[in-house]
């Protein structure tokens, strides 16, 4: 395949070759481009900066020791003794080919000149030349193309045509071709600045910000799934949604970098920039049973550093994560200094599974952030009306007191909602069951249980919870032993079964109130209060869980008052369900049972708040409460004596507030747990310390190194940024060489589809040296100048004279440029993934426009996931999920969407800045018997019946259009008309295979289209869909 | 029928059979012009004369116990329920799953072992039909990994990194020498599970491309639906129907072409035809309609059911038989924590006679010498018991030191039993092989020095070995 195979030679022999062909002199031998290449691929690796690699301490890398042997090498590549040559036969070196020992010996014939790496020094355009073709000069790009093509004696292409620009730039700025009213629209446009504005115009468009993101989240790694093992989902959606936005709103460069990389640390930072830090957090990350934490915890920093220096500046650090970089300057060490960057984050190499991990923020979106924002006022207008309700009701609450007093009653008042279950044992035991012997003690109020650690109450159908889901235990106890369980619904402990002591379990653990939420083997949340309770004495337990599936969600408390915990274990990784029946004062194993007595037993389907659980505590129902004087009674008491007036008898008024404001709180709640929450950023304070680890191995720690970044850049002390938001300022930074340059190089390929670079991931020593280094160079100053306007430099690119130039070259073009290095034409290419199907479903009228919101679950073929994956299978999406631009596609990191890995998609699971184009028979059978395309073909051919005119001819030329932007030709509109005909008869002869067709997909088929000739032209428009130059953007 | 023949032929058939249309002509005339520009390989491979054309790797996905299956330590009777001495143990890392539990007492297997045939090798009473070709194996019992977990070996033994981005070692094979057949890819992937519990998870990468061209990946085929994504046309469009729409595409791609000289509408077209070729090679590669009874004899009952292991041995001699370059199978469920007695007899009950079968079928047609077949998965298990110690219920975590795969044909030396273990099967003795040098000895049988297949990547040359791997000279003949 073209282009697949080339390298910095074959690059630069191409390159003379057009020189000589063009009858120049070949350009004097310059260090850097000719001369570096040839000592980093030959030499760097046993003479570079890999310091535990060099050999007779030679490093060929630094100016001095190089220019001084410099003759020395020449002599050793040229010498003709195999034992002197270097590098050395024995290693099973070739000698240097005549070419790069030529750069050498010229090189060594001038001196030996030094330079650094070209992408080390600052951008330096020089002034844009003065070209032969001036007349077709628009811009400063066209200067610098232009000046090249005159050197190796070709000429620039012409103007293409405006329908073939249009759909150029409509596929290149919003990822979809133009609607046949805006091809028109343009080609009849008599003003000199139609194609200014056509590229404003699609700037503006919400389009824009679409297309843009779906490369950067190729860069950024993001998916909606973690990538390890069973590949359980997260949720990343709202940062991807960011990115949208910051390219639509046009956010400026440097911003959109240094939100992702330290949003956190901005002072004050708001719930956008927090947002954007998951950039760091869209990593891969393992859920797996079994796995060592730190080995995965070190996995992620390594990926962040790895991310970063690809993304941002164009450097393969990652390699030096094991030794020194064998061709750049970074030294292991020097990796390690930015791994100290982004090794603070308060997280663990074993992460939560299914969603996502700490740190992580809610993160509404606008809409659910404007519902939240008016429930809090109607909350605030509640609480005042409540409080004034209140106030008014004081006469009322003084005579309730009194005769609440004075009736000597046994009314009580708990809080109801989601009350599960209440045991206060005063008339038996309800629904309970007793298993073993039950006795009846005198309780702290009426009757309690009485236990001797055998026996319990069996209780069918409640405290059936997850692991996710909120819930509150709570029981009056008087423990004669510091061991025992309070309440369970668990599996028994001792058994070598996997499942043992699944469930959830209240126990009394050496005195201590321990919660324990059980799954599979080692998936275990065991927390503790840190006091034990007092034995033969009553204490209120209650535990409180949120549903966060961590210990630290877990609250205790004694006598209503929450009491410090520890976290004895603290992973939850799985459902902890089970279909053993609730017990009080018992779990499933002999020899577990409380001794002592247990009363007020509750069982709550949320988690309760601070006030309630104090409440709960309060033994004495409402007329003791009350008979005692104000200010003696506790806080628990008071509470207790308000909540019940509000709530049942105070006057209507003020019952009306209550229960108002508690619809408004529980609204709040609910949709506060709607909404979705992203994996942010954050430090730890203090830090993690910061060690080499040697051979890249977690456990192998050795020297401890702060963060700094590379010594090739300026690092001095004064200078070295000290955390995040200093090193994401100093990537930004317009004396950083690399940022722009490495930004405007992808913007540059993705118009393009090759970058200047052609090595977009590596700007190093050993990528590819630019093609045309000065234009680079004017981009990326030319970006920072703009204020990192992407918008602006994007226009500058498509305005110009090269980027509107016909692909069609000249023969000329064609033979001596064959790779377009020159420029001497436009690019041809194939749409990238998501283009190919977003296009196809537009065309189709299928298309569902919406930006934002999570991801959504297409047509993929049957029991993909199901094959190789553990766990449940694909849940298809319905009606408009179907049809979403790919870029909301459900990414699963390990099985990722065939549709979009047939055509060379990222996959998601590092970062990927350039993808190998392909063209296979997959993609063939991909576009022509996938349902998507099957089901676009037949809305493509219904939208050609109902808009295209009245007759075939009319039809097929408008979806002809509508696909390539353009009419067919007389012989074109033949084999179309032709290929209808024949499918026509075809479907006439078997009328069942017409409506078999028109089954496909979930879309309805429109009425009143005669079934036949809707089939034929179904394929037909089917097969237009197909065409190279339908997939084809040039 | 040679492939273009083969190609040839289709098209004289459609051709006759499409009746005289001026397109149908013109048709065929493109159709013999676009010759499928199948990937031949790099020009410079192979590097010396191949002894194996074709390699099927049979995965055993999750770690088989090769204390219960092969590696037979008499001694563990003696040392039964005795704590695994430390020395032995030496500070290797353990997994979360038993990094917790107190003790390590040594589980002798449940199992008889037996030696078999002239080679005398030691296979127990699982694998009776493996131990009856055992003088066609060659067994390596001193394979080791340093990964503890599923994803980073299963990834380590396809791709030679733990890490997720490298290519698998089909997609080595299909880059570096291409493809025999050009209507079927030159790398394919099966997957089954077996009938105990369901077992690892597995992903695409372990059959990816990772940097090289997607073109290489390992094309899945599968036992439900389309054997290969999206292979069959909807229903409505029948293969004439089709024939009929590419003649009409190829025509409207040919005027393009003729406007732009751009080389990939000529790839294009002829990845359309190869597409077509392959909607009827793969079924016809999946009829199973002409398969004798005595096939079934060989590679049991189980041979019958699509998506079965033995279905998969089955189809994989048929890709070998029709120029594959790599078969890849997947068997899951070999993780045997707990309960290993009765989980591993299962597994073993579901693969034994078809690996068996497929060795011996092989042998008989002649294609074992050109084929290499490999069996094995990502780590072994350990000798001390994880979970309670009862003879029916006791299971073992995962173990990187040492464990025993097995190789047959292409040119690998059979009846050999390589590498020792100590008596724990904890540490190996003598002759260690990494992963890296299975990988470097599998590339040297099929031509390929693994230290020159490399491919240019972020600046740098990579390998599957990558910086590793050492030609087992030993087991070749």
């Amino acid at each position: 395949m073209p282009g697949l195979y080339t390298g910095t030679a074959l690059f630069r022999l191409a390159m003379s070759w057009a020189v000589l062909a063009a009858g120049l002199p070949l350009l004097a031998v310059d260090f850097d481009r000719d001369v570096r290449p040839v000592l980093s691929e030959n030499c760097y690796t046993c003479h570079g900066p890999d310091a535990s690699q060099r050999q007779a301490g030679l490093r060929l890398d630094q100016e001095d020791q190089a220019r001084h042997v410099a003759g020395e090498v020449l002599a050793r590549v040229s010498s003709d003794d195999p034992s002197r040559r270097m590098p050395p036969a024995y290693l099973g070196h070739d000698r240097l080919s005549d070419r790069d020992i030529s750069s050498l010996r010229e090189w060594v014939e001038a001196g030996a000149p030094w330079s650094a790496h070209w992408a080390f020094v600052p951008p330096d355009p020089g002034n844009p030349p003065a070209v032969k073709w001036e007349g077709r000069v628009r811009n400063a790009i066209d200067r610098f193309v232009f000046r090249r093509l005159e050197q190796e004696g070709l000429a620039p292409a012409r103007d293409a045509d405006r329908r073939t620009l249009i759909r150029r730039l409509s596929l290149d700025l919003t990822g979809l071709p133009p609607e046949v009213a805006a091809v028109h629209a343009f080609v009849g446009d008599p003003a000199p600045d139609a194609y200014e504005r056509l590229a404003d115009r699609l700037l503006r468009s919400d389009r824009f910000g679409e297309r843009l993101a779906s490369r950067w989240l190729d860069a950024a790694r993001y998916a909606d799934t973690q990538g390890y093992q069973n590949d359980a989902p997260v949720q990343m959606w709202r940062w991807r949604d960011w990115v949208i936005e910051s390219f639509n709103s046009n956010k400026p460069f440097d911003e959109f970098i240094v939100e992702q990389i330290a949003g956190d640390l901005l002072p004050e930072p708001t719930l956008e920039q927090l947002i954007a830090t998951g950039f760091n957090r869209n990593h891969r990350s393992n859920s797996e049973l079994g796995i060592v934490d730190e080995e995965y915890r070190v996995e992620y920093v390594v990926d962040r550093v790895e991310t970063m220096s690809t993304v941002f500046l164009g450097l393969t650090v990652g390699c030096a994560r094991c030794h020194d970089h064998k061709y750049d300057p970074i030294s292991q060490r020097e990796f390690y200094q930015l791994f100290a960057y982004f090794n603070n984050v308060p997280e663990r190499g074993r992460v939560l599974r299914p969603f996502n991990s700490p740190p992580l923020i809610p993160a509404p979106t606008r809409g659910e952030a404007r519902e939240l924002a008016e429930l809090d006022g109607h909350i605030a207008e509640a609480t005042s009306e409540f409080r004034a309700s209140r106030e008014a009701a004081s006469n009322q609450f003084a005579q309730w007191e009194r005769s609440l007093a004075a009736s000597g009653g046994s009314t009580d008042w708990y809080p109801r909602r989601g009350l599960a279950a209440r045991y206060g044992f005063e008339g038996g035991l309800g629904d309970g069951v007793a298993s073993g012997q039950i006795r009846y003690a005198e309780g702290r109020a009426g009757r309690a249980l009485a236990l001797q650690g055998e026996g319990h109450v069996e209780v069918r159908g409640i405290g059936d919870f997850d692991y996710n889901d909120r819930f509150s235990l709570g029981a009056r106890v008087m423990p004669s032993s510091p061991h025992g369980v309070i309440v369970s619904r668990s599996e028994a402990f001792n058994t070598d079964d996997e499942n043992a002591g699944r469930g959830v379990t209240l126990v009394l653990e050496d005195g201590r109130p321990r919660l324990k939420l059980i799954g599979r083997m080692d998936d275990w949340i065991i927390a503790s209060a840190r006091e034990p309770i007092p034995l033969r004495r009553w204490s209120h337990v209650a535990a409180t869980y949120d549903g966060s599936r961590l210990a630290a969600g877990v609250t205790f408390y004694v006598d209503g008052l929450p009491v410090e915990s520890v976290a004895d274990l603290d992973y939850s990784n799985g459902g902890i369900r089970t279909t053993e029946p609730f017990r009080i004062g018992e779990g499933a194993d002999a020899g577990s049972g409380f001794a002592g007595a247990i009363d007020d037993v509750v069982v709550y389907t949320r988690e309760l708040g601070i006030d309630e659980a104090r409440m709960l505590a309060v033994s004495e129902n409402l007329g003791e409460i009350a008979r005692l004087r104000p200010d003696s009674r506790t806080e628990g008491q008071a509470l207790k004596l308000e909540h019940a007036f509000a709530d049942m008898h105070g006057p209507r008024r003020l019952r009306t507030a209550w229960a108002r404001l508690g619809q408004f709180r529980r609204a709040r709640e609910a949709l506060a747990r709607r909404v979705s929450t992203v994996m942010i950023m954050a430090e730890m304070n203090p830090g993690r310390n910061t060690f080499i680890l040697e051979r890249g191995a977690y456990d192998k720690p050795g020297e401890q190194v702060l963060p700094s970044i590379p010594g090739i850049f300026d690092s001095s002390p004064e200078s070295t940024p000290r955390d995040r938001l200093g090193l994401a300022r100093w990537l930004v930074d317009p004396a950083n060489p690399l940022t722009a340059r490495v930004t405007v190089n992808r913007f540059w390929e993705m118009l393009f589809g090759s970058a200047l670079v052609r090595t977009p991931e590596n700007l190093g020593t050993q990528g590819e040296r630019p093609t045309h280094p000065q234009l680079l160079d004017w981009l990326a100053l030319e970006f920072i100048e703009s204020g990192w306007d992407v918008k602006s430099v994007l226009k500058t690119i498509v305005t110009s004279s090269t980027y509107r130039q016909e692909s069609n070259g000249s023969q000329d073009s064609v033979r001596r440029d064959p790779q377009n290095w020159l420029l001497s034409r436009a690019p041809r290419f194939r749409l990238p993934a998501e283009a190919v199907r977003d296009q196809a479903l537009l065309l189709a009228g299928l298309l569902h426009e919406r930006i934002g919101g999570p991801s959504v679950k297409t047509y993929q073929p049957e029991g993909l996931w199901f094959d190789i994956a553990a766990g449940g299978g694909y849940q298809r999406g319905r009606g408009n999920d179907l049809y979403r631009r790919s870029l909301y596609t459900y990414w699963r990191r390990t099985i990722g969407p065939p549709s979009m890995l047939n055509f060379d998609s990222a996959t998601r699971e590092t970062c990927t800045v350039r993808t190998e184009r392909t063209n296979t028979p997959l993609q063939a059978l991909n576009l022509m018997n996938d349902v998507t395309f099957v089901e676009a073909g037949r809305k493509f051919g219904e939208r050609l019946y109902l808009e295209g005119g009245e007759t075939i001819d009319d039809r097929l030329a408008h979806g002809f259009e509508m696909a390539t932007a353009r009419r067919p030709n007389a012989q074109e509109a033949e084999i179309l008309r032709g290929a209808f005909e024949r499918q026509l008869r075809a479907f006439r002869a078997d009328p069942d295979a017409a409506k078999a067709l028109l089954d496909q997909g979930e879309s309805p088929a429109r009425e009143g289209i005669p079934r036949i000739e809707l089939a034929a032209l179904s394929m037909t428009a089917g097969m237009i869909l197909n065409l190279d130059e339908t997939l084809t953007k040039q | 029928m040679t492939p273009p023949e083969a190609a040839i032929h289709l098209t004289r058939r459609h051709f006759f059979g499409r009746g005289a249309t001026g397109l149908g002509i013109a048709g065929l005339a493109h159709l013999l012009r676009a010759e499928a520009p199948a990937h031949s390989g790099l020009p410079e491979l192979p590097h010396f004369a191949p002894r194996a054309k074709h390699i099927i790797y049979l995965f055993q996905s999750g770690g088989p116990s090769q204390i219960d299956l092969f590696d037979h330590k008499p001694r563990l009777d003696e040392l039964h329920g005795t704590e695994l001495p430390d020395s032995v143990r030496r500070g290797q890392r353990l997994t979360g799953m038993t990094a917790s539990q107190k003790t390590f007492p040594v589980h002798r297997t449940w199992f008889d072992f037996r030696q078999h045939g002239e080679s005398g090798a030691w296979v127990s009473e699982l694998l009776p039909h493996t131990a009856g070709i055992a003088d066609r194996l060659s067994f390596i019992r001193t394979m080791h990994t340093e990964a503890i977990n599923h994803d980073p070996a299963v990834t380590l033994f396809q791709t030679g990194a733990q890490l997720a981005g490298r290519p698998s070692i089909g997609a080595w094979l299909a880059y570096g020498l291409g493809s025999e057949n050009e209507d079927l890819p030159a790398f394919v992937v099966m997957t089954s599970r077996g009938s105990g519990r369901v077992g690892q998870a597995l992903y695409t990468r372990l059959w990816g491309s990772g940097f090289l061209p997607s073109r290489f990946q390992g094309v899945k085929f599968r036992s439900q639906g389309d054997p290969v994504l999206f292979l069959s046309n909807p229903t409505g469009v029948s293969r004439s129907r089709r024939r009929m729409f590419l003649d009409d595409l190829m025509a409207l791609n040919r005027i393009q072409q003729e406007e732009f000289s751009d080389p990939e509408i000529e790839t294009r077209i002829a990845q359309y035809e190869m597409a077509f070729r392959m909607q009827a090679s793969v079924p016809d590669l999946m009829d199973f309609s002409n398969e004798p009874e005595s096939t079934y004899k060989l590679y049991g009952e189980d041979a019958r059911k699509p998506g079965t292991y033995a279905r998969h041995c089955l189809v994989a001699r048929r890709l070998v038989e029709q120029g594959v370059r790599f078969v890849q199978l997947f068997h899951r469920g070999w993780d045997q924590h707990r309960a290993l007695p009765e989980q591993l007899a299962k597994q073993c009950a579901d693969t034994d006679q078809a690996s068996a079968a497929l060795v011996m079928d092989l042998d008989r047609r002649g294609l074992l010498d050109e084929t290499l077949v490999v069996w094995g998965g990502e780590f072994g298990r350990t000798v001390y018991c994880q979970g309670k110690m009862t003879e029916r219920t006791y299971g073992r975590d995962h173990h990187p030191r040492c464990f025993t795969i097995w190789l047959a044909g292409g040119g690998v030396r059979p009846g050999v039993t390589y590498g020792e273990t100590d008596e724990f099967s904890y540490n190996a003795v003598s002759n260690p092989v990494h992963v890296h040098d299975l990988h470097a000895t599998l590339l040297h049988q099929v031509g390929v020095d693994h230290t020159r297949l490399t491919h240019r990547y972020q600046g740098r040359q990579f390998r599957l070995t990558d910086i590793g791997g050492e030609v087992i000279r030993d087991l070749l003949t």
